[in-house]
């Protein structure tokens, strides 16, 4: 049914002066709260980039196209997405098929294996991987013990970066992919058996058509992830491959403000590249999906395989991934229980087993802090993003179609558009000095800045997620609540926030998740005295080579994380909450 | 039906933007009557109900409830009781706190929220370990009951109801559209009910206001409604029909010494047309042939070629007689049962 519209007059007649007060903090805390720490500090970085030296020039760009370290990481990271968007899309579409379409034996524990990036990516995976095939990983050892004279250094570089990104950056395929194939009508395969479809042409005619929309999608997050690639390249791209974001965080550490306008520069290149692909995808998602016509739709069976060469060597493929997928995450699980010597030996012995790690990391600050930092940081920066969302939202739905509401979700989605560095650069350079916005209080080296760093990040899933649960509520509620006698603010506390609640926690919960190892934002904004767990663990990676004592406790903040994500994650997904989530 | 008029709705206009979904409504419903609102979706019932209840506010016309104007009167404080399509129960509360959400709202002391709530529970054969479940648990019967207790129990002088039965299966919705009837007869609450069923409209109705394109057509006792259909929409929309050929309706003129205008659009009822029927006094009597039936077990429809045209007609399955296709049969029509516009 739709609303009639009253006037602004009429509505604010019929306000209590106890929200008349409530209306103007609660605006006055948006209104600050988009300009000060959003808006402003971009329109800094922009003046930055294009106001060097306090006229309108373009040094800014003459300087990056000189600047050859740059230049190399512009074009690193413009090779590494398209090459990450290939390699990404076959193995994502073949984990697709393995686990839902073709009748593969071991499916279940191979979903489990390939699911393992949900629980286990960033700067921990790479610990993990380097853990294996650096120069004296687990691998690399073995392999050397066979070829002697081999090249030890050999996973570093290009390779190495496209080869660990391959396998972290398949969880939007193991999510959205994998959906989309369930709602695959299974009617539709039969039907083209009937007549007389062979079982590849059925794959390619009537079953991949259907995932192409999500497939798009997909693609185009991982040529985002590959532009913004920041932990693989730090850590196992060496001298020879850095892409743009180290290189801004690179150029951003130093202190000439030449370096910083380079820095901005970059990642203003960063920002443009990533809202024109996400304008790409925005047109892409609008043309819409493949509808099922079907109004009873069946379940797709798997299909067996009918060549039986190819059956087997699906299955070897199959196994094949399975290992380099869950080999890692093992490997870290059980040397988490190993002490110093035979981790540096990466040599498993199961009578050295001990919770030794475990408990240095409960008893030593330094061990513990970052942790705690983490958590703090996450749980808050959930808590918050939570609260601003819910109230914009409640906003947005009661002012649909209203100027200030439509402008209200615009300025929340503002971040999505943005790479998060360009956001965490933005503050940096807004907020290393005083600013009448701030209250004339430099942020640098506080506390607060990483945390509104994190609110930005998550504004925009926060929002697309909850306005999609406020929209998809019953509007009859509300009128029920009304027609009893039960004004706004009550009818919202007592009916709408409880049936939101579900959807609201699970929200929470998978922004604490996704922060919890967070280094591309924390890396820019953290405080010195309180380095957030993915900053410790990135640079406890970086010493990996020479001291074992970094090691064992990177693999217990590893295993740590991976159990709270795994929790998260049941809660959210798992048994019992699959209908609060959709993505 | 005497009594005071209990809603009285004086020119009601409502627009949504530039679209005029209500014009010049006017409706008078009385104390302890049953009242539909009938029509194709789309047509303004919902509207006119939302406008009683206060959900859309008109943009020209009152609505009086006993005399008084409540036009602009919020509707948190109307007390006009309302069951929703879909029932509108808090998922997150127990089918007792969904009844006692209203009171609570007023801040009704504990006690006597449990009284009420209880006792209301009772008379719409709710049991007290029904009260503690999640509304989720209940069948759709049940949250009909739930949903009326909870419209009730706040005393409301009026209970609106809009399509409460149509997201229900056929068995239920006949089963519950008895209940209702039996509720409304036990409360004489005075009631107002949307629906685009025209069985619901005529089984349960004291009283039908028929509405198209934001008109009202016709307002009348079920009887009215069906037998003398004021326009050719109500009579289209209430029943199954045939429109007469005008070679029929000239035949009728000169069989009976009647004055019909064959090229009026002329009407006749399925039932109203007689197969074999020996009575003819009065009646024009035509020959025809049956091209078709449809077995329905209480009744059968057959389909028959008569002067050109196919008409319907239904006969009871008395035993009687069955007639097959193919079989000549002599057809009489009453005069006084067309209806002509």
């Amino acid at each position: 049914m739709q609303a009639i519209k009253v006037p602004l007059k009429t509505r604010i007649a019929r306000m209590t002066p106890g929200q008349i007060v409530l209306f103007c903090i609660m605006a006055a805390i948006f209104l600050w709260f988009i300009f000060a720490c959003m808006i402003l500090p971009i329109l800094n970085l922009l003046k930055t980039v294009f106001f060097e030296g306090g006229s309108l020039s373009l040094d800014a760009f003459q300087k990056l196209l000189k600047s050859k370290k740059a230049m190399k990481a512009l074009r690193n990271s413009f090779i590494l997405a398209p090459t990450l968007s290939i390699t990404v899309g076959l193995v994502g579409i073949s984990l697709v098929l393995i686990t839902e379409y073709f009748d593969i034996k071991g499916a279940k524990i191979l979903r489990l294996g390939y699911m393992t990036t949900l629980i286990y990516g960033g700067v921990t995976l790479v610990s993990g991987y380097k853990f294996i095939y650096s120069n004296t990983g687990v691998l690399t050892n073995l392999m050397a013990s066979v070829f002697p004279n081999m090249n030890r250094n050999w996973f570093t570089g290009f390779w190495a970066v496209l080869f660990v990104m391959t396998f972290s950056c398949t969880s939007n395929h193991m999510i959205f992919l994998r959906n989309a194939m369930r709602s695959v009508d299974y009617q539709t395969v039969e039907a083209a058996r009937n007549m007389g479809a062979s079982q590849w042409y059925i794959l390619r005619r009537v079953v991949l058509p259907v995932l192409l929309p999500s497939l798009f999608a997909v693609t185009i997050l991982t040529f985002i992830t590959g532009l913004c690639a920041m932990s693989a390249p730090l850590l196992v791209g060496g001298t020879d491959f850095q892409t743009i974001n180290p290189m801004i965080k690179q150029f951003a550490d130093m202190t000439t403000t030449s370096a910083k306008s380079i820095a901005a520069t970059l990642s203003l290149v960063l920002g443009l590249a990533t809202m024109i692909l996400l304008a790409v995808m925005t047109a892409i998602e609008r043309r819409g999906h493949y509808m099922s016509v079907s109004k009873v739709k069946t379940k797709i069976i798997k299909q067996k395989i009918n060549n039986p060469v190819a059956n087997v060597l699906v299955h070897i493929y199959a196994y094949a991934l399975f290992v380099i997928y869950v080999v890692p995450v093992v490997l870290i699980v059980l040397f988490s229980f190993s002490d110093s010597a035979h981790i540096q030996l990466r040599r498993l012995d199961f009578s050295t087993f001990s919770l030794r790690n475990y408990g240095e990391l409960l008893s030593k600050t330094t061990a513990y802090k970052p942790f705690l930092v983490s958590i703090i940081y996450s749980a808050l920066a959930a808590v918050i993003v939570g609260a601003l969302v819910i109230v914009a939202c409640r906003y947005i739905q009661k002012r649909r179609n209203s100027a200030s509401a439509t402008a209200l979700e615009y300025s929340l989605m503002l971040p999505w558009l943005l790479p998060s560095t360009m956001i965490a650069l933005s503050l940096m350079l807004a907020f290393n000095q005083p600013r009448w916005y701030m209250f004339n209080q430099p942020l640098i080296a506080t506390l607060q800045l990483l945390l509104i760093g994190y609110v930005i990040i998550k504004l925009p899933f926060t929002m697309r997620m909850t306005k999609a649960a406020f929209f998809g509520l019953d509007n009859a509620l509300e009128d029920a609540a009304r027609n009893m006698g039960a004004g706004g603010l009550y009818t919202f506390r007592r009916v709408i926030f409880p049936v939101l609640l579900p959807t609201v926690m699970a929200i929470a919960a998978l922004n604490f998740n996704g922060l919890l190892t967070d280094y591309d934002m924390s890396a820019f904004l953290h405080h010195p005295a309180n380095p957030t767990l993915g900053v410790k663990i990135k640079s406890l990676t970086e010493e990996m080579g020479n001291s074992s004592d970094g090691v064992a406790l990177t693999f217990v903040y590893a295993v740590l994380m991976m159990i709270i994500s795994a929790v998260v994650l049941y809660l959210v997904y798992g048994r019992g909450g699959r209908d609060n989530i959709k993505e | 039906m005497e009594g005071t008029a209990m809603i009285r709705l004086n020119g009601i206009e409502v627009r949504f933007g530039d679209f005029t979904a209500l014009k010049d409504i006017n409706i008078h419903v009385e104390e302890g009557q049953f009242y539909t609102f009938l029509g194709p979706s789309g047509c303004g019932k919902t509207t006119t109900l939302r406008t009683i209840t206060g959900f859309i506010e008109p943009a020209a016309g009152t609505v009086m409830v006993k005399g008084k104007d409540i036009t602009h009167v919020p509707v948190e404080r109307r007390n006009i009781g309302m069951v929703f399509q879909n029932y509108a129960l808090f998922p997150t509360m127990s089918v007792y706190e969904n009844i006692a959400f209203g009171m609570r709202v007023k801040k009704v002391n504990k006690t006597d929220i449990d009284r009420r709530v209880k006792e209301m529970a009772q008379k719409v054969d709710l049991t007290e370990q029904q009260l503690t479940r999640k509304v989720a648990e209940l069948s759709g019967g049940q949250q009909q009951r739930v949903a009326i207790a909870r419209a009730l129990v706040n005393n409301p002088e009026i209970i609106c109801l809009d399509e409460p039965l149509s997201n229900l299966d056929a068995k239920l919705r006949v089963q519950l559209r008895e209940e209702l009837k039996e509720m409304q007869a036990k409360f004489g609450i005075t009631t107002v009910y949307v629906t685009h069923d025209q069985e619901e409209a005529l089984t349960l109705s004291d009283c039908i206001a028929v509405f198209n394109k934001g008109f009202i057509e016709q307002i009348g006792t079920p009887n009215e409604i069906y037998s003398q259909s004021k326009t050719e929409f109500v009579c289209n929309f209430i029943g199954d029909i045939n429109k007469l050929a005008p070679a029929t309706v000239s035949g009728i003129a000169a069989q009976t010494g009647h004055s019909l205008n064959p090229e009026a659009a002329t009407y006749v009822r399925l039932e109203r047309i007689h197969v074999n029927d020996p009575q003819t006094q009065g009646r024009a009597a035509f020959q025809a042939k049956i091209v078709g039936a449809e077995y329905f077990g209480l009744y059968i429809k057959y389909q028959m070629e008569m002067q050109g045209q196919t008409l319907k007609c239904i006969d009871k399955n008395d035993g009687r007689q069955y007639l097959k296709k193919g079989d000549p049969v002599k057809v009489t029509i009453d005069p006084n049962d067309l209806m002509v516009y």
